[in-house]
């Protein structure tokens, strides 16, 4: 009964089948989705028809038939659910990448450079983690306007600073390493340092990092919709139906169930890649 | 697994944190003895003169009587005042009751009432409501129970806006100051003020030496539950027995609930379309009657709104001073909307922003897009908070939206009220500039004399039927949700009088 | 250690002063309340004066020195939408959210633990990866959709509990759960990885070497040794629980202070919403010199500054 200790592990590749291939397998379908919308999608997702509003799934119209029931507006549910695919995962893709590049830059700067420098960025991401988000987010908008690419400059504004923690943790620890100490000595600019030596080694803590923010912010998004401040009405985005299908959960739970499984089985996707990643990542588990 | 040490810490803080909430508050147990009305927001404060909104309107509404009210009809009735006089253009007597007593047992007097309007038109007090009784430049007591009121020039709405002047008491207002009384109103009211823990419930308590008719309620405690299908859940669960501001179809899964009902009425607000006719493409007069033809405002009312509210071909509705029938606005008429943007060419296709805030209906706002679109206009939703579009929206033409949506009320059921804010050159809601409109508008509150008024305001009527600044969609309905049991019925002005609801047997 | 306090509280100084100065102008970018509180009927006129009444006329800088003359005296100013100090609206809301706060660790920790030690020490039986995954899902749903679900099931259909608002204990039960269900995996992930961490560590291996189970000593020290990162995550978990509460709040009607603070944010009351700010961002910075140090006992390499 001793399987605590590590090294009774059975081999990785037949333990991690199941936990790999399936949740990238359903991703895998998100993206396809994402990004065949217009072709796989069998109705416009924006065409309402008042006559046809709360009808349940497999209900037939004027010749559309509502695979998944049509919503408030009388719109074809399944039609904006395939076209939510490209909104929640362009902008969940979109602000990691943005919030990443920055929070890893500064990160890495304040890990490397120490002094005045370590202070600022280190005291500015203090100040951005005490800001709580709603109140960026609200401020943003009003200034800013509303709108897709506000969603994305609202959701990187807040999620920066943990990449920049992460970064500055990591390059910590790898820039005392003998190699990095050689490189300097051997003249090497700060820039080469940077991106040759010391990126690569934090990549790997910064990735695992980035696919769970993947998650969350695919669920912030959500909630943005949720708080009034997100994408544009009559835009399809899975947090702004469930947002409105709350409404209507007792009469017409359609509208509200299949976005809601759509976001769950999305996040609970990478949520899984994110900890298997972590998984290999370990040193504990190797 | 948690280690002794960070253990007994952690236990204290729960404990005390249990300790905390069970003593705080008795739970709200809703039922014959105390009626619980879950409004959207706790109210921001029970002074009747410091702010102007419906959570608090609710709540201090029961707490003081007003010169003047409306019955259940709409009608203006005597309240504080039993009777008025109109002396000249500009004076008018009010006769006040002699046998009401504040809820510490001080009678209320004629210099109470002056009081009250002095502060209210105080421009150092700070009163949001200043600009509807700053016509009034003088109060004075003018005989035993007898109070005048003089106004700068004939004031028409004069009556209609004193139904919302409360009346309070000069000898506690005097030595408590405009804070201590903000937190601790006293008032003459059906209801006294009881407790306030904030952020969870205002409770009142039935004042047994009212005047008027009394409460049959002994208790009624205010809370502020923020969306709308946590209210329905309570209405369901028996938690709460009234519940503000619902939508058509949440009303209809309370239908269906069997416990709970909805319970509606047809109020003072005027859903409308604004359009900015200083800007491509609705400085085009075919354009903006294109939008009035592409709407189809039964289609709205049937389809999303469930059949609640009611069609309006002018800007006002049947509870107005100034409501007449025989205006013919532009009807719904796609094709002849197709057409006539087809014939406005690359003008017609210019970008149109639709303004709006999420505390309007969003099915409507998107079906009127969908509408406009069909019709070949090229419209955009742009959603943001209240601030934001409260402050945009009376920016001057220039920045104002193309088109915006929104539901106009003035809170006094008269044509001035709406009609000029939002057409005359001198208001920052009117993005329209028509010197015709301004002259009638003017006439419309210069005068006491009824049917020169309405004369006025046929203009007017007319002039937004064929220029079109302003598509006129239905008059709107509010909606609550009340336990089987009670017994209410609400009135066009959304006023909420406890004292005016029962039981049912 | 003594030096490190003292520069960090220099630090948070300068943090506290830069937050209370990018939230006043940011604040200020978005407008002000004025027309929110007046009628729709008001006039231009109207609204300047209630504007110049409220004291928003005044330059900007001039109302940013009245500002800070205020905070230097700790007085966080009047709220004009309730007109009552903020520090009396922060004070009457501040108990709920810490309920809510600690209602929502406990669950979080509740289960999240458990969980964890289950999947560190028998990783591959088929209860700890449906945990696991289980766990994992309660992370997946958006706070608002769980929240509105658990009304429906246990306040609606069953009647358990009662569906919003205070009142009793049983009123914080749905909220605490529906905040908790965000941070279980993260509690669930840290303690595998801490036992994992100590499971692997030379005392370990010589007491088991020597046919030792897992002994009472034994799981006091891992207990002990483990919990320092797991205090760790979970004194950073706060801020992202309290970030999160602001939707539960709004779902569930519990009056704390995240409701306030997206409530004052739109009406524009500006104080109200700079009181709860220097608030949260005082716990914060808190938070984060108590992560810090326990962060660098763990790891001595980037003890408190570092050497280059």
């Amino acid at each position: 009964m001793n399987a605590a200790v590590a090294t009774s592990a059975p081999p990785r590749s037949r333990r991690f089948r199941y936990a790999t291939w399936l949740p990238l397998g359903l991703v895998t379908i998100f993206v396809a989705a994402a990004f065949l919308a217009p072709y796989v999608a069998l109705y416009d997702p924006n065409q309402q028809n008042l006559l046809a509003r709360l009808k349940a799934p497999g209900f037939v119209s004027r010749g559309v038939t509502y695979w998944l029931g049509s919503d408030e507006l009388g719109r074809d549910l399944l039609s904006r659910l395939i076209h939510g695919a490209r909104i929640s995962l362009f902008v969940a893709f979109a602000s990691v990448i943005l919030s990443g590049t920055v929070g890893v830059l500064l990160g890495m700067l304040a890990g490397y450079m120490r002094g005045v420098v370590e202070i600022i960025v280190m005291r500015v991401v203090d100040i951005f983690l005490s800001i709580p988000a709603i109140l960026l987010a609200i401020i943003t908008v009003a200034v800013l306007g509303p709108g897709l690419v506000n969603v994305i400059v609202v959701l990187a504004l807040t999620r920066w600073p943990r990449y920049a923690r992460v970064a500055y943790g990591q390059t910590l620890g790898v820039a005392n390493m003998p190699y990095v100490r050689l490189a300097t000595f051997m003249g090497a600019g700060p820039g080469r340092i940077l991106f040759r030596h010391i990126l690569p080694n934090i990549i790997g803590a910064v990735t695992v990092v980035a696919t769970l923010e993947f998650g969350l912010m695919v669920l912030f998004e959500a909630g943005l919709s949720f708080l009034g401040l997100g994408v544009q009405p009559p835009t399809a985005s899975w947090g702004a139906m469930l947002s409105t299908g709350r409404n209507y959960l007792a009469t017409a739970w359609w509208i509200a169930t299949f976005p809601g499984l759509c976001l769950f089985l999305l996040v609970l996707a990478i949520n899984l890649l994110g900890d298997d990643l972590r998984d290999r990542f370990d040193p504990r588990l190797q | 697994m948690i280690p002794m040490k960070n253990i007994r810490p952690m236990l204290a803080s729960v404990a005390i944190g249990a300790l905390l909430i069970l003593g705080m508050t008795d739970p709200a147990s809703a039922g014959r003895d105390r009626l619980v009305i879950d409004l959207v927001n706790e109210p921001s404060s029970l002074d009747p003169h410091l702010q102007w909104n419906p959570d608090s309107y609710y709540v201090y509404r029961n707490i003081f009587d007003n010169l003047v009210t409306r019955d259940d009809e709409g009608k203006i009735a005597p309240q504080v005042a039993t009777e008025w006089k109109q002396l000249s253009d500009t004076e008018i007597e009010f006769t006040i009751r002699d046998d009401i007593t504040f809820h510490d047992r001080k009678k209320l007097t004629p210099e109470d009432v002056v009081f009250s309007v002095n502060r209210i038109t105080d421009p150092k007090f700070g009163s949001p409501q200043l600009g509807q009784f700053n016509k009034i430049v003088k109060a004075e007591v003018s005989g035993p129970n007898k109070v005048k009121l003089t106004t700068d020039g004939p004031y028409p709405a004069l009556l209609a806006q004193l139904v919302k002047l409360s009346i309070v008491p000069k000898h506690v207002v005097e030595a408590v100051g405009k804070d201590a009384f903000n937190t601790k109103p006293v008032g003459s009211g059906p209801y006294a003020f009881g407790d306030w823990q904030r952020g969870v419930q205002v409770t009142l308590k039935r004042n047994d030496a009212y005047w008027g008719q009394k409460g049959v309620f002994p208790e009624a405690a205010f809370r502020a539950v923020p969306d709308a299908a946590t209210r329905v859940a309570n209405l369901q669960a028996g938690s709460s027995d009234l519940g503000v501001s619902l939508d058509s179809d949440l009303a209809a899964q309370l239908k269906s609930s069997g416990r709970a009902k909805p319970l509606s009425v047809l109020t003072e607000r005027i859903a409308y379309l604004r359009l900015n006719t200083a800007k491509p493409p609705f400085d085009n007069v075919d354009v903006r009657r294109a939008v009035a033809h592409a709407i189809d405002k039964e289609g709205l009312i049937q389809g999303i709104l469930g059949g609640y509210d009611k069609s309006s071909e002018i800007m006002l509705t049947p509870v107005h001073f100034g409501w007449m029938e025989g205006i013919q606005a532009p009807g719904y008429n796609p094709e002849q909307a197709k057409e006539l943007v087809a014939k406005a060419g690359d003008a017609g296709k210019a970008p149109i922003e639709l303004a709006t805030a999420p505390v309007f209906d969003q099915r409507i706002v998107q079906a009127v897009q969908q509408m406009l679109t069909d019709a070949g206009l090229n419209v955009t939703i742009n959603t943001s908070d209240m601030a934001s579009y409260l402050k945009r929206a009376q920016s001057g033409p220039e920045t104002v939206p193309t088109l915006s949506y929104g539901r106009w009320s003035c809170a006094c059921q008269d044509a001035d009220g709406v009609l000029f804010p939002l057409l005359h050159t001198s208001s920052g809601w009117s993005a329209y500039r028509n010197p015709d409109a301004d002259k009638a508008l003017e006439a419309g509150r210069e005068t006491l004399d009824e049917k020169k008024r309405l004369d006025a305001y046929g203009k007017v009527h007319g002039i937004v039927a064929s220029e079109v600044p302003l598509v006129p969609l239905y008059q709107s309905a509010i909606i609550y949700g009340a336990t089987n049991a009670l017994q209410w019925k609400p009135t066009p002005n959304e006023s909420m009088f406890l004292n005016r609801m029962d039981w049912k047997e | 250690m003594q030096a490190f306090l003292l520069k960090r509280l220099g630090q948070a100084i300068v943090t506290i002063f830069g937050v209370a100065t990018l939230i006043f102008f940011l604040q200020r970018l978005t407008g002000d309340p004025t027309y929110l509180l007046v009628p729709e009927t008001a006039t231009p006129a109207d609204i300047e004066a209630m504007r110049r009444s409220l004291g928003f006329d005044r330059p900007i800088i001039v109302q940013y020195l009245a500002f800070l003359t205020d905070l230097a005296q700790l007085d966080l100013g009047r709220s004009v939408i309730q007109n009552v100090p903020v520090t009396t609206i922060i004070a009457s809301r501040l108990p709920y959210t810490v309920m809510l706060a600690a209602g929502a660790l406990i669950v979080a920790c509740g289960i999240g633990i458990p969980v964890g030690i289950l999947l560190a020490l028998w990783r591959n039986s088929p209860v700890a990866k449906l945990l696991a995954s289980l766990v994992l899902a309660a992370q997946s749903m958006p706070t608002f959709w769980s929240g509105i679900l658990m009304i429906l099931i246990f306040a609606v259909t069953l009647g358990w509990l009662p569906p919003s608002s205070t009142g009793g204990f049983e009123n914080l039960i749905m909220p605490s759960i529906a905040l908790g269900l965000l941070s279980m995996a993260t509690f669930a992930r840290i303690t595998r990885t801490a036992l994992l961490d100590e499971l692997s560590k030379d005392y370990v291996r010589t007491a088991r070497s020597r046919g030792a189970g897992l002994g009472w000593i034994l799981v006091r020290h891992l207990a002990r040794n483990a919990s320092i990162p797991i205090i760790t995550v979970a004194a950073l978990e706060i801020s992202n629980l309290l970030a999160g509460a602001v939707i539960v709040e709004t779902v569930f009607a519990w009056p704390g202070l995240g409701q306030v603070t997206v409530q004052s944010i739109l009406a524009r009351d500006f104080l109200v919403v700079q009181g709860v700010v220097l608030l949260g961002a005082l716990v914060t910075i808190g938070l984060n010199v108590l992560a810090d140090i326990l962060y660098s006992i763990v790891d001595p390499r980037i003890r408190l500054g570092g050497v280059r």
